[in-house]
């Protein structure tokens, strides 16, 4: 929390050898930046880019105690998706090497404009010849009652979103709460709420405007947002304020204006912002809504010049980064005589943002002002997608691009630059440049490339589709065209849609179980079950075509049938992955890792000495504690395992294999104060019951005794939740690997043995069903939520009792593999180097 | 290249660089040999004394006479830097170091650049800075071939370099990713996997930008950073302000595409950057190349087989021009001639005292705008280059080069330049001339003589020795090339680009050299920076660079940005190649590029004749509408003189390090002129605007604040005070008590109230009443028979002219007598 961003690692004060206040010694004029944000700093480094160095003895003062850090990079920071190191833009010790006095944490109090001297908090008294005022701005509190406490400070729980600090602040809050309010649906507000969902907070937007961003979208795009964002399961309200802050010793909740009150213990207030001036209004400068500054900047004192948010130009006060550093420039080129007659003449304001998930990129004016202005819009509200442009005198004035902003990069600097504009306008807003798949494929010449990166032309796509290969795979295998990058295949597909003409053959291999056998799932079970094919060699001369044997057909097949016949299933070693055969999961140098089973993650401390003898004995490079809870010996050589598992006496815990892995669980009632459920022993049981289960891909599972997820239940492949009452939510589908989604809920049941039932059945529905390697995060989207719950609760299908029955054989069928293969090997060869071991890993002291 | 008889033959040889491969300007150069209008005897002016006059042939005599003549004089006048001397990268290593010699030595003059200036001096500037070292590319151009990405930023090789594109046809058969950024879809770019138009003068923000995006995805190669490299830290705050939002507004390239190239070069086994002038040609363009070199960097590349950072070299031997001492600030072996180690080493070499050489002198544009003026230069000898074409704002140039008391060009066709001289010198051609060159790779080269020169006609070699000769210091100076090179190699030797292992014979037998071949033993040097860079702590430099907008910037009466460079039938001024009868039939007008967007704007239709005005003048073009281009660009080939002169529009702001001048961007007006016509009409001479005078350069003076600070306030103290009576009118009716309590401060002086002091002898409550110009400001309470002192805490000045006056009430009745002290001071 007190970090400080850009900080030297002595602490905050900058070192300074500059020849000081001595009169005679140092002939540069005095210049002082009051404000370190990203006008004050940008100033800075403007004039030392014009050797303003040599010219200027500079002190900047700077409220917080940081380096100059970017602003508009909060978001991203508070989303987690940039680290705040990342946003520093200018660190102490760029300031001690520029030569520049940076005063950091000092507040500024008044200017003495007639002795020229700059008053600081710290009681220090800094003499000018030239000021530049950036203070810049705050957040704007609206008010509210309850907000305060007697001392004036917010009452804990509420947070302005402006600072590193306020950041900083929000990200330690979100991790210990549930519910945030965000008053203000402008851009900040969406950005904080987005950002705080992201953490897994439960979010709702307070906003006294009819529409969102109503800064810069008219109501349609607004409207058009509020879906968008509602999508994401954020609240919305509009066009209602908060007047209430439920206390009093913290945020509890608050109440809106028409009475409805909404529980939360964050409030975040980005209800906009207003320029600080009370240095400039202490100091006897003209402030309007801002100090306001003439064209070179100049406040009503000759001397004092303002740039920034804090800064009104021409009745104009800029909250974006671009015009403050265009101000920046222009005040360099004049203080330093690069260009002594350099002027600001205004800006043209554009933003581009990604607001709560949705692109949003908005410039100039959002609707037409005069009757010869042209206006055009596509809106396409179920898409969420709202698009138009404005132009005046053949020139761009103004667009709103919401939901797709592929054209912005043209747009802003046709915005910016009066670039001549295309004279069918629609091409502003559809894609010009990449007019390959604007272009019907009919029309597309037959020499353009479709596929860059494999060069291939539309001809070279038709000519071999003519030649025969009329499906997309057997186009692309023999063009290569979209095995690139990609980019291009539905292009490549519209081609060959177009050149069989309607004729196009469906890819029945992407139906196909596994590659080798020209059979979907269910017809190849049927097939197996059918002519009682019991080892995989069987199913590929019953069943592959000329019976050949298919390699990378094998696992899946091993896998389906052990499935099917349980202990009937005859095995053959090399119809399985290294780390089926000798049931340990094989490390990158040859050797494997030892996962003892511990149910549950619940052991005893009798398991974790036998545990700790055996690793000392077999001389284990490193014991781990998994992030599945268990205990993971790793670098053992292949042929200690058997006696290894021999000296453990525990069975296999599975960590390898396309099969059921581990159940992680919570602390549940027993110890814990939240716990609404006991997650353990229904961990314990689950993993019990359903131990070693072979799968088409492996499955992970998690119980949790209440929402807070501590055994993150809600990412697994199976996830369960006590909500109290003895009820418990059963997930599936979810996933936190290199793929994350959240499950979905499958349904809430009334007892530990009806969440032991439900999980059987979806797994063995799972198993019957999906695709050789296919997790569950993809098959339950593919199959459809829909559909797996009218199959599993209501028995649409009528298999319900059938699932029963085959997972209860396949559990019947289990046996520890552990207990098996140690007592004599099931292949002479199983146990045998088979990979030359190179030398054990050297693992670090830690 | 047959030897003997004319007219001369070509037949390819297979070699690494060009792969046996020639462009249309390689196979159709030796129909230049024999060509009409070469020239082959010594011209003069009929008239010595008016350069008006025409001029006629002459004899070698005469010509060098007259020459000789003119720098004897000069000297005698305005000292020893008023001649100046003018090489180009076309020269031979031999005459570029002969010529960079005879400038010190012969001349003892400073004042000698060459156009390289305008072509490689932003690179050499940054990789010097990054690297330590200038070679264009550090690596064998096959390794184009082998890479798995390569990013070309501002370079279309296709049509500037078409046999080098064997490499990158290579590459992208193998699968190859190619990238290419240049505002036009040219050629190079067609062939690309991708193209991005960003706004010229803008590929410095996009590279910061992309460092940027590889920072946030975590691509930067940690390892190699901290062990290969310093400065990094600075350079990751820098770009912290590069976030691709603000890229694509300043830049024009979609984020997509922006997060496309990081990806593509963090992802190549084997990833290559090359810039070349379109990045370059810029007044930040040194920072623009190591804004690259940055990205490349982070990335790991440079110094890693098969990856790197590289610039390509523009003329023939633009990388050895710029090794030998033709630069204002170099010596012989990419010397500085700051440097007194350096001095020193070439002065034993050269057999003169240290302390006799020159210091640096002016880089080129500077040293052309200042010729004929006080401490420029008055006699100019410009050799293997036409000036008045290629150097930017040419115009001014033009006017310069009229200004100067005597101009001599040797050239072997009456280039732009040579029709303004004093006295022309024929000289040999590529073909007739032994010598060496340094390639685009590095590799030194030979040049092997193929015929005779035309009678009457010397090599620039020949020509300095002889000049030398007539000056007294002939002894120093051979004509025979291997002579030359043997003394280059011991010039050269110990510095950067040391070419003292190498000998004609080890060119012949090895296919060249890369250099640098410090022993006679020493293989060369394809790829540098393997294990160190050449820095003195062997770590490349990272450095923190910012965008800065082009100088000019497009207004209403210049609303679009001009961009020029070459096309592919054309070369350098066109001296050359607009008299090639085969390459005319390609490229025979020249043709400004416009969108069909801007055309339509303006009512421009294919083959128009339009005129593009500048500041700095005018120039006519065929119109060329092409939706190739941004519709706010337009884009000028600038092999022309005369009307159609693409450097009479450009921007002469220079880059702060490298002197180059900004020819890539500059703010431009479109006008149609009318219809398609054979020849293009030049722009009315009325219409043209003066060519701006020169100006000596000056540092920008700070602004003055109006009023200088305080230092020690200098106050008077004034007081209010006394004793008064009171009569109460109650208290809501003050009023004021005496005239005396009434103070107007002076104008010009400023006061500030310090404290109030009071004393009440009623019974009763009282106040005294502060007030501004009439308006109360301050109450003061006095209890019945009590005082009260109130200190003022100075928050504002009251400005000369205030009136200030002090009231005073009672409850009805009341009578009595108060005292009063207001304290002020005024300044």
């Amino acid at each position: 929390m007190t970090a400080v961003l850009g900080g030297r690692s002595e602490g905050v004060s900058t070192l300074h050898f500059a020849m000081d206040d001595a009169d005679g010694i140092d002939t540069r004029q005095r210049l002082v930046v009051i404000g370190n944000g990203m006008a004050g700093a940008r100033v800075v480094e403007e004039l030392l880019e014009r050797g303003g160095g040599e010219q200027f003895a500079i002190t900047v003062f700077g409220e917080e105690p940081h380096g100059n850090y970017n602003r508009i990079m909060l978001s991203h920071v508070l989303a987690g998706e940039e680290h705040e190191d990342d946003i520093v833009l200018n660190s102490h010790d760029w300031y001690a090497d520029n030569g520049v006095q940076l005063r950091a944490g000092v507040r500024v109090e008044r200017v003495d404009t007639h002795a020229k001297v700059v008053h600081a908090v710290d009681g220090t008294a800094t003499s000018y010849d030239q000021l530049v005022i950036a203070t810049g701005s705050r957040s704007f509190i609206p008010p509210m009652s309850g907000l305060y406490r007697d001392d004036e400070q917010l009452i804990p729980g509420v947070y302005g979103f402006r600072t590193i600090d306020d950041t900083r602040a929000m990200l330690e809050a979100a991790a210990e709460h549930e519910k945030a309010v965000v008053v203000g649906g402008g851009l900040l507000g969406l950005e904080a709420a987005r950002a705080l969902q992201g953490h897994g907070l439960q979010v709702e937007v307070v906003h006294a405007g009819t529409h969102l961003m109503n800064q810069q979208l008219d109501p349609d795009g607004g409207a058009i947002l509020k879906q968008s964002v509602e999508s994401l399961g954020i609240v919305v309200h509009l066009a209602t304020r908060t007047t209430e802050v439920i206390g009093p010793d913290r945020v509890r909740g608050v109440v809106l204006a028409d009475g409805r009150a909404i529980d939360a213990d964050m409030l975040v207030i980005a209800a906009g912002i207003r320029p600080v001036t009370e240095v400039a209004l202490l100091s006897g400068i003209e402030v309007e809504r801002g100090v306001v500054v003439d064209d070179q900047l100049r406040t009503d004192d000759p001397d004092v010049y303002a740039v920034g948010e804090c800064a009104q130009h021409r009745g104009e006060v800029y909250g974006l980064v671009a015009p403050v550093w265009e101000q920046a420039r222009v005040l360099a080129d004049l203080l330093t005589g690069t260009d002594p007659d350099a002027e600001y003449h205004g800006s043209r304001t554009a933003t581009k943002l990604k607001v709560a998930g949705v692109d949003v990129a908005t410039m100039g004016v959002n609707r037409p002002e005069r009757d010869t202005d042209e206006f055009l819009v596509i809106s396409e509200p179920r898409r969420g997608v709202h698009l138009s442009v404005v132009v005046r005198d053949d020139k761009l004035i103004g667009a709103t691009l919401l939901g797709d902003t592929r054209k912005v990069a043209f747009l802003t600097q046709a915005f910016d630059r009066g670039t001549p504009l295309p004279q069918e306008r629609i091409k502003l807003l559809v894609d010009l440049s990449d007019g390959a798949e604007e272009v019907g494929v009919a029309e597309l010449p037959g020499d353009s490339q479709v596929c860059n990166c494999n060069g291939v032309s539309k001809q070279t796509i038709v000519d071999t589709v003519k030649d025969g290969a009329t499906s997309l795979g057997a186009c692309m295998d023999k063009t290569r065209a979209g095995k690139g990058c990609g980019s291009c295949k539905s292009l490549v597909k519209q081609i060959v849609e177009w050149a069989a003409d309607g004729a196009v053959t469906e890819d029945e291999s992407a139906n196909w179980y596994v590659p080798g056998i020209p059979l979907a799932k269910p017809e190849l079970m049927a097939a197996i079950r059918e002519q009682g094919l019991l080892s995989v060699s069987a199913v590929f001369a019953a069943l592959a075509p000329g019976g050949v044997e298919e390699a990378k057909s094998k696992m899946g097949l091993t896998s389906l049938l052990r499935m099917i016949w349980g202990s009937d299933f005859v095995q053959e070693n090399d119809a399985k992955f290294i780390n089926d055969r000798v049931h340990g999961n094989i490390q990158r140098d040859g050797t494997f890792s030892v996962v003892p089973q511990i149910k549950g993650g619940v052991t005893t401390p009798a398991q974790l000495r036998t545990i700790a003898d055996v690793a000392e004995k077999y001389e284990v490079p490193m014991v781990k504690i998994t992030g599945g809870q268990r205990i993971d010996l790793l670098g053992v050589r292949k042929e200690d395992l058997p006696a290894m598992w021999d000296d453990l006496g525990m069975p296999s815990g599975y960590a390898y294999g396309k099969s059921f892995r581990t159940v992680k669980t919570c602390v549940g009632s027993d110890f814990c104060r939240f716990g609404l459920g006991d997650s353990t022993q229904l961990g314990i049981d689950l993993e019990t019951r359903f131990q070693g289960i072979e799968s088409p891909a492996k499955m992970k599972l998690a119980v949790v005794g209440c929402p807070r997820n501590c055994a993150e239940a809600y990412v697994k492949d199976v996830g369960v939740v006590a909500v109290g009452n003895g009820k418990w939510e059963v997930y599936v589908g979810g996933a936190a690997g290199a793929t994350i989604r959240k499950g979905d809920l499958l349904a809430t049941v009334d007892s530990p043995e009806a969440v032991i039932e439900l999980s059987g059945r979806f797994m063995q529905y799972y198993r019957e069903n999906a695709n050789w390697l296919e997790r569950t995060y993809d098959f339950v989207p593919r199959v459809g939520l829909e559909k797996i719950k009218q199959v599993l609760l209501e028995d649409s299908e009528g298999i319900v009792a059938e699932l029963d029955e085959n997972m209860q054989q396949s559990i019947d069928a289990y046996t520890d593999p552990w207990g098996q293969d140690a007592k004599a090997p099931a292949t002479p060869g199983q146990f045998r180097t088979a990979l030359p071991l190179v030398d054990l890993p050297n693992v670090p002291v830690r | 290249m047959t030897a003997g008889d004319r007219p001369p033959t070509l037949v390819p040889a297979d070699f690494p660089t060009n792969r046996g491969g020639l462009c249309s300007k390689g196979w159709s150069a030796p129909e230049l040999l024999d060509h009409p209008e070469r020239l082959t005897r010594p011209l003069v002016r009929a008239d010595p004394a008016d350069r008006s006059s025409p001029l006629v042939e002459s004899t070698w005599e005469v010509a060098l006479d007259r020459v000789i003549a003119a720098i004897r004089r000069t000297q005698a006048e305005h000292g020893a830097d008023a001649v100046g001397c003018f090489g180009g990268g076309g020269l031979t290593n031999e005459q570029a170091y002969q010529f960079g010699k005879f400038a010190r030595v012969a001349l003892r003059t400073s004042a000698i650049d060459y156009n390289g200036r305008f072509c490689m001096s932003s690179a050499a500037g940054a990789a010097i800075r990054a690297f330590g070292l200038d070679r264009g590319m550090p690596f064998p151009l096959s390794d184009i071939a082998a890479a798995d990405v390569v990013v070309l930023v501002g370079s279309n090789p296709a049509d500037t370099m078409p046999p080098a594109m064997q490499h990158f046809d290579a590459g992208r058969e193998r699968g190859a990713e190619h990238i290419v950024i240049d505002p036009r879809r040219t050629n190079t770019a067609k062939n690309a996997t991708l193209h991005v138009q960003p706004l010229p003068a803008t590929d410095l923000a996009l590279a910061n930008g992309l460092l940027h995006i590889a920072l946030a995805e975590g691509l930067v190669d940690e390892d190699y950073v901290a062990a290969r490299t310093t400065g990094f830290a600075d350079v990751r705050a820098g770009v912290a302000g590069y976030w691709p939002d603000r890229v694509e507004r300043l830049t024009g390239v979609p984020v997509e595409q922006q997060r496309r190239i990081v990806f593509a070069l963090a992802r190549g086994q084997r990833s290559i950057i090359l810039t070349a002038r379109g990045a370059e040609q810029h007044r930040s363009g040194t920072d623009t190349a190591q804004a690259w070199i940055n990205l490349a960097l982070a990335l790991g590349l440079p110094g890693r087989e098969g990856s790197g950072w590289a610039t390509v070299t523009g003329q023939g031997n633009g990388q050895g021009g710029r090794e030998h001492g033709q630069k204002a600030d170099q010596l012989p072996g990419y010397r500085k001639i700051t440097d007194p180690a350096a001095r020193a080493h070439v002065a034993a070499v050269w057999g003169i005292d240290p302390d006799d050489l020159p210091g640096p002198g002016k880089s080129a544009f500077e040293l052309l705008d200042a010729l004929g003026t006080d401490g420029g230069v008055r006699t100019l000898l410009v050799m293997a280059s036409n000036v008045a074409v290629s150097a930017p704002d040419s115009r001014r140039v033009l006017s310069r080069l009229r200004d100067l008391d005597f101009l001599a060009v040797s050239d072997f066709f009456l280039s732009e330049t040579a029709e303004l001289a004093d006295v022309v010198l024929p000289s040999a051609m590529w073909a007739e001339e032994e010598g060496t060159m340094t390639n685009l790779e590095g590799r030194v080269i030979r040049r092997r003589k193929a015929l005779d020169p035309p009678v009457g006609v010397r090599d620039d070699l020949q020509l300095l020795a002889e000049l030398a000769g007539r000056l007294g210091v002939g002894e120093k100076f051979s004509a025979d090339p291997q002579t030359v090179f043997a003394e280059l190699g011991r010039a050269s030797a110990g510095g950067a680009a040391d070419y003292s292992g190498i000998t004609y014979p080890r060119l012949d037998a090895e296919q060249g050299l890369f250099w640098p071949v410090p022993s006679a033993d020493h293989p060369g040097t394809p790829r540098l920076f393997t294990d160190r860079f050449a820095t003195p702590d062997g770590r490349a430099r990272f450095w923190r660079v910012e965008h800065v907008p082009a100088h000019e910037q497009p207004d209403a009466e210049h609303p679009y940005v001009l961009t020029t460079g070459r096309v592919l039938a054309q070369y350098q001024s066109g001296t050359q190649t607009r008299r090639s009868r085969s390459l005319q039939l390609m490229a025979p007008t020249p043709r400004a590029e416009l969108h069909p967007d801007l055309a339509r704007t303006l009512g421009i239709t294919q083959d128009d004749v339009v005129e593009l005005s500048t500041r700095r003048g005018r120039a006519r073009f065929h119109a060329q509408v092409t939706d190739a281009i941004r519709p706010d660009v337009v884009f000028a080939p600038f092999h022309w003189g005369g009307g159609s002169s693409a450097n009479a529009l450009t921007d002469p702001a220079l880059d702060p390090t490298s002197r180059m001048p900004a020819f890539k961007v500059c703010a431009v007006a479109v006008r149609r002129v009318g219809g398609p016509e054979e020849r293009i009409p030049p722009p009315e001479s009325a219409t043209q605007p003066r060519p701006e005078a020169h100006q000596r350069p000056q540092a920008p003076a700070p602004h003055p604040p109006s009023r200088r600070r305080t230092t020690g306030v200098k106050s008077t103290p004034r007081f209010l005070n006394g004793v008064y009576p009171i009569i109460g009118e109650g208290l809501g009716k003050p009023g004021p008590l005496d005239p005396a309590l009434r103070y107007q401060v002076p104008q010009g002086k400023t006061a500030q109230a310090l404290y109030f002091r009071g004393g009440n002898s009623t019974g009763e409550l009282v106040y005294l009443l502060l007030l501004r110009d009439g308006v109360p400001m301050r109450w003061f309470p006095i209890g019945a028979k009590a005082d009260c002192h109130v200190p003022l805490r100075v928050v504002e000045d009251l400005d000369g002219g205030t009136v200030v006056e002090l009231h005073a009430a009672a409850p009805v009745g009341v009578t009595g007598e108060v005292v009063v002290d207001l304290g002020l001071v005024e300044v």
